[in-house]
């Protein structure tokens, strides 16, 4: 075999491998969603989002609470984590822009980012569980804002980067204080960006079940009441696909499906406007 | 930027407004053991009477840990416990049900009530000292069994929990070898095996993996048609789990109110005994007398009615004369 | 031009109110620092700093904690994700970067990504209900009568296979971070310059050795970055593998056993505690687990701003 030939091949070896390798990631990612699908679409009647979950055991119940419990948990982390994060990613791309510490808080924001959730989740329960004596909604959403904080801010300071500073500069020279540039010329170029941020955002934290296992808890009834237990999807799909009854993990498939629907939906549409918008 | 803002706010406070309509809700946690029933009393009991009573199977060990940092208004547990701690923590306890612990395995080919098995062994498997199915010992109580020659899977809990407590205390009493290597209590030191959480857990992995033994309520035996095995009591009689070798045991436990009904009904005396029963037990938070009225309420309306419903899952329901002590003991508490 | 912000309250107040949002996020990590440190203080004092993590010991019953069991799952599990996953992630990379016709490589990437949207609990119980079920039947099986034949893996590959161990948590997790190291590495790829590479071909290199010899050793501080960053997301891991590592705390040279991770054993053991000890030493736990995730990403941070540096420059 001549040095040419064996060049050759391993060169042929080596990028049908890749090929490979992007294969396999194809295949998990159908062989995951197929069998979410599959599994899931059985148990979709609509009483699985009209009903109360049944006694263990007994057939017919649903999962209303949990759908309504998620909502709300979710809602009130975004209301409590976007403010902040939006405000947060402002000072960094504004006021400190350029400066160490918002280098540093940059880099901060990216590591939590990327902390264990159940993290939170210890951290929430001692700090609201603990010392108020009760599990509670607020907790569980308190404990997803922190979640998204970061993720929000550090969007919000790259949306904000973008828009060019001659535009702040010619909005200035009309003899605008700063707050009102922001909030009339810098938001508006960046608003796109900043609401795909959050709803990224949104997509990260509706999948959490980490944080919320010690914090929201599980309630088997319907309940809208924050300042109590309160059931998610997520913590219901655990105790359900941990019980042994099969209709517990139908509905466990089925929740997990509609979940898993819900966060690709808007990940593919978050992905799909900042292509449009910022060709990214 | 500004219509966001103002569907922002609107929203907040829609949904402020319906975080505030609270109902009528109690809140217990604690042991997986007498789960299925205490949400089937909860179920009926809501229809009943319109009260939300939300009880978490999170493990007794969970349930003694939440009430004793008061997380919720009763605490549950398959573990009796002492009138010392009680004092301490200032909480009161009484029974609620009563059940059996059985051992269930998942051999091709055994069915439940046919394996055989005496104290020593279930100690010695979960030992790890017997790690084969087709191991002497098993083999010479079974001898109309085929059994495989495969590595033994032992399951058990991995949180903490009461049917652990009554189970190994069953094991410390028959077994002086358990006792003093592993001990009893809601969660020990396994020397072998995989861990599932809660009753639901470890009969789940029992049900998935082939060659396993694990240890559950009866109830969930029941419901998902494992094959539990037949053990042999302190009187020498191999027994099948079942009403009557329950209640046997059962008949043989006193239940004292000035103990706050501190009481293990492991290897009971009982000629037909089943050897690992046990009463579980509701924890109340001494101070918070309007809290506890609304547990009791609801559980004297489960001793009331819920009887037929608990023996549809296989729980034992209290005999008359100890409701009527339970409800002395709430009458003297200041909660009946 | 700078703006002054001095001259307007309103002005003052809104800067205020930013800087104090972005603030936040130092006063939320040294929060939970300090309430970890707190919370664990108890264990802490009995135990000490040293002796809880090198103690095997996890018993509730006789009280004594200690971290070693469940850092050697969390590192079983973590290294041996990464194995899996850093060869496949970089060859996505080089698939998408290299060979895909352009038409392609958006989609393939986005689809990859979509990976690490799922959320991790519908990982845990797919691997629980579908995977774990194939692993006992036949890939463990399959390794025993071939791995564990070698005298030196064979010690990996003992018990029975149940599905429910080490290998399938592994599994589980190299799928999920797959993504992560996938797309740090494409962007790192894609940042070396086509002179380079232009000049490569025009020597008569293949597109094998390219990639070889010009981008891999040009971008390595990025995959590298972006191989600690997965890193750092499998320490943290719970859900996904809390399903199916079957919660043992047990030092086991099997990969067919099964372990505990910190995250698992915080996810299981946390609201059931019952001694006051108990519970602080799962705080503390999550404390060992919090500095060792922060330092790993910190690494990983390190490394990418070094990278991005180079590129940039």
């Amino acid at each position: 075999m001549t040095h040419e030939t064996k060049r050759k091949i391993e060169g042929f070896v080596a990028l049908f491998l890749s090929t490979l390798a992007a294969f396999i990631g194809l295949f998990w990612l159908i062989f995951i969603l197929g069998d979410v699908l599959i599994n899931g679409i059985g148990a979709l009647h609509l009483n699985f989002f009209l009903n109360d979950p049944t006694p263990a055991g007994v057939a017919g119940g649903g999962l209303r609470n949990a759908f309504v419990g998620q909502l709300m948990i979710t809602a009130f982390a975004t209301l409590i984590g976007v403010p902040i994060g939006v405000l947060g990613g402002t000072f960094l791309a504004e006021y400190a822009r350029g400066k160490k510490l918002s280098q540093i808080i940059s880099i901060l924001s990216d590591i939590m980012v990327s902390v264990p959730s159940i993290i939170v989740g210890t951290f929430i329960y001692a700090l609201m569980i603990k010392p108020f004596g009760h599990f509670s909604g607020w907790a569980g959403a308190t404990a997803l804002a922190i979640i998204m904080i970061p993720v929000v801010l550090r969007t919000t300071e790259d949306m904000l980067s973008l828009v060019p500073w001659t535009l702040r500069e010619a909005a200035f020279a009309l003899g605008a204080p700063y707050y009102k540039v922001i909030i009339q010329v810098v938001y508006r170029g960046a608003a796109t960006g900043i609401f795909t941020g959050i709803l990224l955002s949104i997509a990260r934290v509706a999948g959490e079940t980490a944080p919320l296992l010690f914090t929201s808890f599980n309630n088997n009834f319907f309940s809208m009441n924050m300042n109590g237990p309160m059931p998610s999807l997520t913590v219901s799909i655990f105790q359900y696909a941990m019980g042994p009854y099969d209709d517990w993990h139908a509905q466990a498939w089925a929740a997990s499906l509609v979940i898993t629907l819900f966060i690709l939906l808007i990940t593919i549409g978050g992905r799909l406007i900042l292509k449009w918008r910022y060709k990214l | 930027m500004k219509t966001v803002f103002k569907i922002g706010l609107v929203l907040a406070f829609v949904l402020a407004g319906v975080s505030a309509q609270a109902t009528d809700t109690l809140n217990g946690a604690g042991a997986s053991f007498p789960y299925p029933v205490y949400s089937a009393w909860a179920y009926n009991y809501h229809k009943a009477t319109g009260i939300q009573l939300n009880y978490q199977s999170i493990g007794s060990g969970g349930g003694i840990r939440q009430i004793t940092n008061r997380t919720v208004e009763f605490g549950a547990s398959d573990a009796p416990q002492t009138p010392e701690f009680l004092k301490k923590n200032n909480l009161l306890q009484f029974p609620a049900v009563m059940g059996g612990v059985v051992l269930v395995v998942n051999i091709k080919g055994v069915k439940a009530g046919q394996m055989h098995l005496d104290a020593d062994a279930v100690c010695k498997i979960f030992l790890g000292e017997i790690t084969y199915w087709d191991d002497a010992k098993i083999k010479s109580m079974n001898p109309e069994l085929t059994l495989p020659h495969k590595m033994i899977t032992v399951v058990h809990r991995s949180d903490g929990s009461g049917t652990t407590a009554i189970f190994t205390t069953y094991l410390s009493q028959a077994c002086s070898a358990w006792n003093d290597k592993v001990g009893h209590g809601t969660s020990v030191k396994w020397p072998v095996g995989i861990g599932g959480k809660g009753n639901e857990g470890v009969a789940n992995y029992v049900r998935r993996s082939g060659n396993s033994i694990g240890y559950v309520e009866f109830a969930y035996a029941k419901q998902n048609k494992l094959a539990y095995t037949l053990l042999k009591n302190p009187s020498g009689h191999f027994v099948a789990p079942n009403f009557k070798t329950f209640e046997d045991a059962a008949a043989t436990g006193d239940f004292e109110p000035g103990k706050d009904f501190y009481l293990w009904l492991v290897n009971a005396k009982g000629e037909n005994a089943w050897p690992i029963a046990g009463a579980t037990f509701i924890l109340l938070a001494k101070e918070k007398k309007e809290a506890d009225m609304k547990t009791v309420k609801f559980y004297d309306w489960a001793f009331k009615h819920g009887d037929k419903k608990a023996k549809e899952l296989v729980y034992i329901p209290l005999p008359e004369s100890l409701k009527n002590k339970i409800r002395a003991y709430w009458k003297d508490h200041g909660i009946y | 031009m700078t703006p002054s912000t001095k001259k307007n309250p309103i002005d003052l107040l809104f800067a205020v109110l930013t800087a104090v949002s972005s603030l936040s996020i130092i006063l939320l990590i040294a929060g939970i620092l300090v309430v970890l440190v707190f919370e664990s203080s108890l264990a802490i004092h009995k135990f000490g700093v040293f002796k809880f993590i090198f103690t095997i010991d996890w018993d509730p019953v006789r009280k004594i904690f200690g971290a070693a069991s469940t850092l050697y799952g969390t590192m079983v599990t973590t290294v041996l994700s990464m194995l899996i996953a850093i060869p496949v992630a970089v060859g996505i990379a080089v698939f998408i970067t290299e060979i895909a016709p352009d038409f392609l490589k958006g989609p393939i990437g986005v689809t990859i990504e979509l990976l690490a949207a799922i959320p991790s609990i519908i990982y845990g119980m797919w691997g629980l209900f579908t995977l774990a079920p194939i692993m006992a039947n036949y890939i463990e099986p399959a390794l025993q009568a071939t791995l564990g034949k070698l005298p030196l893996f064979s010690i990996l590959f003992k018990g029975t296979p149940m599905g429910i161990d080490l290998l399938t948590a592994s599994v589980i997790l190299s799928i999920m971070i797959i993504p992560f190291t996938a797309s740090i590495s494409r962007d790192a790829f894609n940042l070396t310059p086509e002179v380079v590479k232009e000049s490569a071909y025009a020597l008569g290199a293949t597109k094998w050795e390219v990639v070889k010899n010009v981008v891999i050793p040009y971008s390595k501080l990025g995959v590298f970055g972006g191989c600690v960053l997965s890193m750092g997301r499998a320490i943290g891991e719970t859900m996904a593998v809390a399903f199916v590592l079957g919660n043992n705390h047990q030092i086991t040279s099997s990969l067919l056993n099964a372990a505990a991770t910190i995250t698992v054993s915080l996810a299981n053991e946390f609201t059931e505690a019952d001694s006051d000890i108990y519970l602080s030493s799962l705080f503390y736990l999550a404390l060992v687990l919090f500095v060792l995730s922060f330092i790993t990403l910190f690494i990983a941070k390190l490394f990418l701003i070094r990278a991005e540096r180079k590129y940039s420059r």
